[in-house]
């Protein structure tokens, strides 16, 4: 039984550490995390974004402006296949394929670092957002890939 | 008899109100009570008025849209009812004490007290409590707040807001404010010349947060118990002064933290007790002298590229680690006088109180310990004991060559210290003579008896 018991447990623990081979991102958690550009406390859970790699490592960062600093520094992380990186749908806090995103973009929009870039799963919320607040474009990975970053002006 | 120390209380502050105001001949007094509207009472009002709160609970969001000032007697309650800003601003030159305003609403900006593009403001030893942000400064200037005491509601800090936001202008004066449980405690957000001073901040995320912001002076601040003390980002012309910061004890807190700032003042502070006491990175331009910086788990921490920071006249003092250094070259000492290091062991041969050896800060373990944090697990051990001591043999062992050239043998003396030692040591000196006294009286008595 005990045997058993430990067979079991050692197929959860292999099982558990094999999950993150599906590059999934993982939760925020604000009493710990913290930005590793920007050394801030992610407490705006939803502005937060990952990077997780084939090796299943996972960096987060407080704001999309700080993970593309992040991605300027560590170039290898830009070849295709050894990285995904999520940003959140800003209202409902689901995580979204960076490459998959819409972005909404106004230097006047609240983001933790300043960089006024807000993200949505999808182009119509995006649109959406624009038009609420009156002002701003939308950008989708292609245009966000050309942004001028705060930090870089 | 309690009606008649108000009217005079008002009488009395009508007169000063008079004597000092020159348009205001007309100013009136307008009492109100419990079941009346305060909103009401501001719009009948002409500016110069004095609006009166008796005890209550007066559930209303008020705006304030004319020069007026509003004082609550002891008992006077604002409630929000959880919407929106309890009490917004948008009229200079008013003034609102004595109040206890709760219950605002839980969006991002919603607030106890909101100043919107108003200036010269007065909001003095108010009571907020149960609000998202405590007061909300926007686009104004030269608002004064003094003597306020905030806390936010029951919650996780990241759903919280801050204890006084101020987001654009600036010229602001914050002054004796007791800060506790609320996400930052004073968030400095695109702001310019703000003085900062015996304010009292704990329990919450970060003590002072600076974004984007200029020509900052805090001085006296007690900043305790929070995650991080001093938050400095993307920042220039920050002056600390002669503040407390201490028990920061969380996993990845810090007494002071500045990252991307420039121009940098930290003088005469007492930084105690921190899981990290002051940390640099990509700092320029700082002078830090004449700090306390002692009983930290780590005491100074450099990360990145830090350029022109000058140390003089500091005391480490007790520090766990002393220093964990990664990053370039630098020299921690003023070319004239260094720092005290309780770690430095070497001599004094001119007797000019400067030791003649260099002080190397950090150790091949530190840089080790930033990459793999967890070797921490073997601090004091006998081969990191080893390693160590084959690398001050090697000085060219290590990557970043920091050292202080003018090692202090004393702790540096904090300005006003002295006297306080005199006294201190009269009463135990006094004691002691008495007791010396007493003991030769029954000595004496004892022999006599014999």
């Amino acid at each position: 039984m005990i045997k058993k018991l430990g067979i079991s447990a050692l197929i959860l623990v292999l099982l558990s550490g094999c999950q993150n081979s599906s590059m999934e991102p993982e939760e925020i958690n604000p009493e710990i995390d913290v930005c590793e550009v920007c050394n801030m406390g992610i407490a705006h859970k939803h502005f937060a974004t990952e990077i997780v790699t084939e090796d299943g490592e996972i960096h987060k960062f407080d704001d999309i402006g700080c993970m593309d600093e992040f991605l300027q520094s560590e170039g290898s992380l830009n070849e295709a296949g050894t990285a995904k990186k999520y940003v959140r749908d800003m209202e409902s806090g689901e995580w979204v394929d960076l490459e998959k995103a819409y972005h909404a973009y106004h230097p006047e929009f609240w983001t933790p670092m300043a960089n006024g870039v807000v993200s949505f799963k999808n182009k119509e919320r995006a649109e959406k957002y624009v038009k609420d607040q009156g002002m701003g474009e939308v950008l989708d990975y292609q245009a966000l890939e050309k942004h001028e970053w705060s930090w870089e002006q | 008899m309690k009606f008649y120390m108000l009217t005079i209380k008002m009488t009395l502050f009508l007169i000063l109100f008079l004597t000092i105001g020159h348009n205001s001949a007309s100013a009136e007094a307008i009492k109100v009570e419990e079941g009346e509207s305060i909103q009401a009472a501001i719009d009948r009002s002409k500016n110069g008025d004095f609006i009166f709160i008796m005890p209550g609970v007066y559930k209303e969001n008020l705006v304030i849209h004319k020069t007026i000032k509003i004082r609550g007697e002891q008992g006077a309650i604002i409630d929000g009812g959880a919407d929106g800003n309890v009490i917004t601003i948008t009229a200079s030159n008013t003034h609102i004490e004595g109040l206890t305003i709760q219950n605002s609403g839980t969006q991002q900006e919603d607030s106890g007290i909101y100043i919107k593009k108003a200036n010269e403001n007065t909001i003095k030893t108010n009571n907020l409590k149960d609000v998202h942000n405590g007061i909300y400064i926007a686009n104004s200037s030269q608002n004064q707040l003094l003597e306020n005491r905030i806390t936010s509601y029951e919650s996780h800090f990241s759903k919280r807001g801050n204890g006084i936001h101020m987001f654009k202008g600036g010229e602001h004066l914050l002054h004796g404010n007791e800060i506790s449980d609320v996400q930052d405690g004073i968030y400095f957000d695109f702001t310019k010349d703000i003085r900062v001073t015996e304010n009292h901040i704990l329990n919450s995320r970060y003590g002072m947060h600076f974004m984007f912001s200029e020509q900052i002076l805090a001085k006296k601040n007690d900043v305790e118990r929070n995650i991080t003390g001093f938050m400095v980002m993307d920042s220039k012309g920050i002056k600390f002064i002669e503040n407390r910061v201490a028990d920061h004890f969380h996993f990845r807190g810090f007494g002071i933290l500045i990252y991307e700032t420039k121009d940098v003042l930290i003088e005469r502070n007492e930084i105690i007790r921190n899981s990290t006491g002051l940390s640099l990175e990509h700092g320029v331009d700082t002078l830090t002298t004449g700090n306390i910086i002692g009983a930290n788990q780590v005491g100074l921490e450099f990360k990145g590229k830090n350029q022109q920071n000058t140390f003089s006249e500091n005391n480490f003092i007790g520090n766990v680690v002393q220093s964990k250094i990664s990053g370039d070259d630098m020299r921690l000492d003023d070319g004239l006088k260094g720092n005290y290091w309780d770690d430095y062991r070497s001599f004094d041969l001119s007797g000019d109180g400067i030791g003649e050896e260099a002080y190397k800060a950090g150790s091949l373990y530190d840089r080790l310990l930033q990459k793999q944090p967890y070797w921490q697990f073997f601090f004091e051990s006998p081969s990191i004991m080893l390693w160590t001591k084959a690398e001050s043999l090697f000085p060219s062992f290590g990557s970043a060559n920091v050292y202080d050239a003018k090692p202090l043998m004393e702790p540096a003396a904090k300005l006003g210290d002295q006297e306080q030692d005199q006294e201190k040591s009269l009463l135990p000196g006094i004691a002691g003579a008495l007791f010396i006294l007493f003991s030769m009286l029954v000595i004496v008595k004892g022999r006599k008896q014999l």
